[in-house]
């Protein structure tokens, strides 16, 4: 690599982390007075105002690394979901759930693994923010806080991927979010996140200045779903939605140049 | 259907409901660590072993001893020589 294009990747990646820690650091600490004071200014419930701080803090961080990431969405309805959804996304990058914070609404809660609850500055606040435990609750657990969740008109997020691709292809999906359909009746919208692949891939640390954009495909309804494997079909539907729109974008989708 | 045929069918059929690749389709493979399946998806694989080979094994306790591959294909060949000598 040549000097000057090293030295620009080691600028740019000071200024990237530098700015996501710092910016983390100092988010983690303010949440909870802020959390707290907009519990009582708007009398939500504890777990939407969470949320909601989450959702600022994600925008925010949008902002700040907008020098080295520029991110776009489209395809979301102008008035917003017509009913609470179930959002699925392709999963490329660590930095892929960041990117939610470019959602149009705040009211999501996301289905994590175990792994990201060993971030002990995270754990409280996903926790506070009624998060889906999908690998240590059972799915009758997950199953009945996502009816809670969905009738109080917040969207749930997965990736049902269930790690970050390797290579870059869309892989295999798992079957919660779908069979979560089909029991509550509650639509899936995909989504396609573009660019967090490039920008900094499994296995990779340095970021590279990326074009991201998320986009929404129609909503799929689970009730033509019928049968034992109902569930099975939505996702083979989802999956190849995501997968054609995925094969339709531009290869090189991401770098700024 | 030949003890092979029946290999082969059952794998043909989880690879192809769980989008696996042939070649990782080996009798010592791991449902959960080598294969990546979820316990979700055991509740799908044995829906699909229902329908592909007109078996009722949902509350059988044996499928709790269910660990690989192999396990399966010794499995659902024991449960269609059962229902043959009961036929």
């Amino acid at each position: 690599m040549p000097v000057f294009e090293f030295a620009l990747v080691a600028a740019t990646n000071f200024f990237f982390y530098t700015l996501t820690v710092s910016w983390t650091a100092l988010a983690v600490v303010a949440f909870w007075p802020l959390f707290l004071a907009t519990r009582l200014l708007t009398r939500w419930p504890w777990d939407k105002a969470a949320r909601w701080w989450v959702w600022i803090y994600g925008r925010a961080w949008l902002a700040l690394v907008y020098p080295v990431v520029r991110f776009r969405r489209s395809g979301f309805p102008p008035h917003g979901l017509e009913r609470p959804s179930i959002l699925v996304v392709n999963h490329q990058s660590f930095f892929d759930t960041f990117f939610m914070g470019g959602l149009p609404f705040f009211d999501v809660s996301f289905a994590v693994r175990a792994w990201p609850y060993k971030m002990f500055w995270f754990r409280p606040i996903m926790r506070m923010a009624g998060y889906l435990a999908v690998e240590t609750d059972s799915f009758e657990a997950t199953r009945d806080r996502a009816r809670d969740l969905l009738g109080r008109g917040a969207h749930l997020l997965f990736f049902p991927e269930g790690h970050r691709s390797r290579d870059g292809r869309l892989g295999r999906f798992y079957g919660g979010a779908f069979r979560l359909a089909v029991e509550t009746g509650a639509p899936v919208v995909p989504l396609v996140l573009t660019g967090t692949g490039p920008m900094l891939p499994p296995g990779r640390f340095w970021v590279r200045p990326t074009r991201v954009r998320l986009t929404a495909l129609p909503a799929i309804d689970p009730s033509p779903y019928t049968g034992e494997l109902a569930h099975r079909d939505l996702m083979a539907a989802v999956r190849e939605a995501i997968a054609r729109h995925l094969e339709g974008t531009p290869a090189p989708c991401g770098e700024i140049s | 259907m030949t003890d092979t045929e029946v290999i082969t069918l059952v794998n043909d059929r989880i690879a192809e409901e769980f989008e696996l690749a042939p070649e990782a389709m080996r009798p010592e493979a791991t449902l959960f660590v080598d294969l990546g399946l979820d316990s979700l998806d055991i509740v799908d694989l044995v829906v699909v072993l229902e329908s592909t080979f007109h078996l009722k094994i949902r509350d059988d306790k044996a499928l709790r001893e269910i660990r690989t591959l192999g396990d399966v294909h010794a499995y659902v060949i024991r449960k269609r020589s059962e229902l043959a000598a009961t036929a």
